[in-house]
């Protein structure tokens, strides 16, 4: 990253950073696009709050994701749950498939409203790209260091734990940080069943009809995305670094 | 001294590898030749039991490896394969270590190894210990693969076309490296090609196979002198024949007494090379030296010919 690249992230850092804990200081910028006097800044709650909880629950969901999509890639790339590839593969394309709204509607009867139904719209919701990014990973370590390895008496284990996984890792962060930067996003409707997040400032703009209020929830989201991406972008490159490869192999 | 017994191997209906028996002596070279799709590989995966017989069985020292688990069967058994396998996300240090660091050797006595074998293939231990595969030039990966295999100090070191993947010049050097290192450690080796020469140049006995079976296993000259079938007669080319002979020898063995005019040859080289530094130079002899560069006597023209005919009759 440019020296340039950095001193705009870290700037927006503390953009977010201020803006979060001390969002009046900000009133002059919002104030032009109310009317009738209505409030330039959200005041039903603290910015700082559901900042906390929504990237609490992404961050508990994308979790909870990945713990269940790397096991389930890992198990069907192994000779005992090869045949279940397929149906691994269809299940998850639904997880995908099915609307974060249709699941919240259908998951409100059977659960309750709060954070739970959100929790299970985001949880399937990213699924997908890190059970995809699992599997392009691990089939993609080349069949010679695998021969190699076994060769040298590694038992299934030690080829997963030293050498799979290890090669893998960079393409399973790629798929983490797409479905994080997913969840981001869509954890805003989980506010329309009242689990606590930044959707709470977009709606409540909406039916006051107040832009100033849609916006402060739209810009927290989008630069909380921005940073996250970067970070895990960064913290991915590490890792293809200590592969050896070239950082520009790593997109 | 590994023992091959009857081995056989089929995936459906094709017989890959049918009733195959050799004995490799202790400290031996013992290469597999032929051309591809005649089994080789097969049959140096079922020694370390990467492909496990249908029949037949394999001794190392007399010891039926079926009787060892699998991985540590392994561990004590060198494997380098056509371009090498080296873990891409490990050092060149990190590689080298990894069968002792399967066995659990502690990290001093893995340092002291790993550096001791980076001086035994030339790397210099401070510019490549901490290199990453992708780093290093082919010979460079090619000596790093060698080296990881002979980490633990196996006994067998099976080869899979080990320098399949380096251009000619490199090659050459990396064949003569691994014989210097093979007859300072005594390791067996049992190592797979395609490639005639590589055979002719390695093997103290030659494997020929073809479409599974194994045709002959002799020491090269035989292999010449007596080939078993006509195949065997094709794969060594009849018109390259003498020549090959000539490089199964050294000046030593057709060396006259006197002395000649021109830079002497070492008494090591083979006639082959003799017998080409005399046609180029336009010379009927050449004095030949010691390994000190004391002349020792002369090698003729008429002298390697007369030897050459001599070996054929």
């Amino acid at each position: 990253m440019s020296a340039r690249a950095v001193i705009l992230r870290i700037a927006a850092l503390l953009l977010l950073v201020a803006f979060v804990t001390a969002p009046q200081l900000f009133a002059f910028a919002f104030a032009p696009l109310t009317a009738n006097n209505a409030p330039a800044i959200y005041n039903q709650g603290s910015l700082l709050a559901l900042t906390l909880s929504h990237l609490r629950i992404v961050v508990l969901a994308t979790l909870a994701s990945t713990i269940l999509a790397v096991a389930l890639g890992i198990f069907v790339t192994r000779p005992a749950g090869r045949e279940f590839l397929p149906l691994s593969r269809s299940l998850v394309n639904i997880g995908q498939t099915f609307p974060p709204i249709a699941v919240l509607a259908i998951a409100v009867p059977l659960v309750g409203f709060g954070e739970k139904p959100t929790f299970i719209a985001l949880f399937l919701y990213g699924l997908l790209p890190i059970f995809e990014n699992t599997l392009a990973g691990l089939t993609e370590v080349s069949p010679r260091t695998l021969d190699a390895a076994r060769g040298m008496g590694m038992n299934a284990r030690q080829r997963l734990w030293q050498v799979e996984l290890p090669l893998a890792l960079p393409v399973i962060l790629a798929g983490i940080r797409l479905s994080v930067i997913i969840s981001l996003g869509t954890a805003t409707i989980g506010s329309t069943v009242a689990a606590k997040g930044l959707g709470e400032v977009i709606i409540a703009g909406l039916q006051s009809n107040n832009v100033a209020f849609i916006l402060q929830g739209g810009l927290v989201v989008a630069l909380l995305a921005v940073l996250i991406h970067d970070g895990l972008g960064l913290a991915e490159r590490a890792a293809a670094r200590r592969l050896g490869r070239p950082l520009d192999e790593i997109a | 001294m590994i023992e091959i017994e009857h081995l056989s191997k089929r995936y459906g209906d094709t017989i890959v590898v049918d009733d195959v028996s050799f004995t490799v002596g202790e400290g031996e070279i013992a290469v597999v030749v032929g051309t591809s799709g005649a089994g080789k590989s097969t049959l140096l995966r079922m020694i370390n039991r990467l492909v496990a017989p249908d029949a037949g069985r394999v001794l190392i020292d007399g010891q039926d490896t079926t009787t060892v688990p699998e991985d540590e069967l392994r561990h004590r058994i060198g494997y380098v394969i056509q371009g090498y396998g080296l873990f891409p996300h490990r050092t060149v240090a990190e590689n080298i270590g990894t069968v002792p660091r399967l066995l659990g050797w502690d990290r001093r006595r893995i340092a002291a190894r790993v550096e001791e074998l980076l001086d035994l293939f030339q790397l210099e231990p401070s510019e490549f210990a901490q290199k990453f595969p992708h780093q290093l030039s082919g010979g460079q990966q090619q000596r790093v693969g060698v080296a990881r295999a002979l980490a633990a100090k196996p006994a067998l070191l099976l080869m899979d076309e080990p320098f399949g993947s380096l251009d000619p010049v490199i090659r050459g050097k990396a064949q003569d490296d691994l014989l210097t290192i093979q007859r300072r450690l005594g390791t067996t080796i049992v190592l797979v090609t395609h490639d005639m020469n590589e055979a002719f140049h390695l093997g103290d006995r030659i494997a020929v196979m073809d479409q599974a079976r194994l045709l002959q296993y002799a020491k090269p000259a035989d292999l010449l002198t007596h080939p078993a079938e006509a195949f065997v007669e094709q794969l060594v080319g009849t018109a390259e024949r003498p020549f090959r002979l000539l490089s199964l020898v050294t000046v030593k063995d057709a060396m006259e007494p006197g002395s000649a005019e021109g830079e002497p040859i070492i008494v090591t080289a083979t006639l082959r090379d003799a017998l080409a530094r005399l046609i180029w130079r336009g010379l009927p002899a050449l004095p030949v030296a010691d390994a000190s560069g004391a002349p020792i006597g002369r090698i003729s023209v008429d002298g390697i010919l007369k030897h050459g005919r001599a070996s054929l009759s």
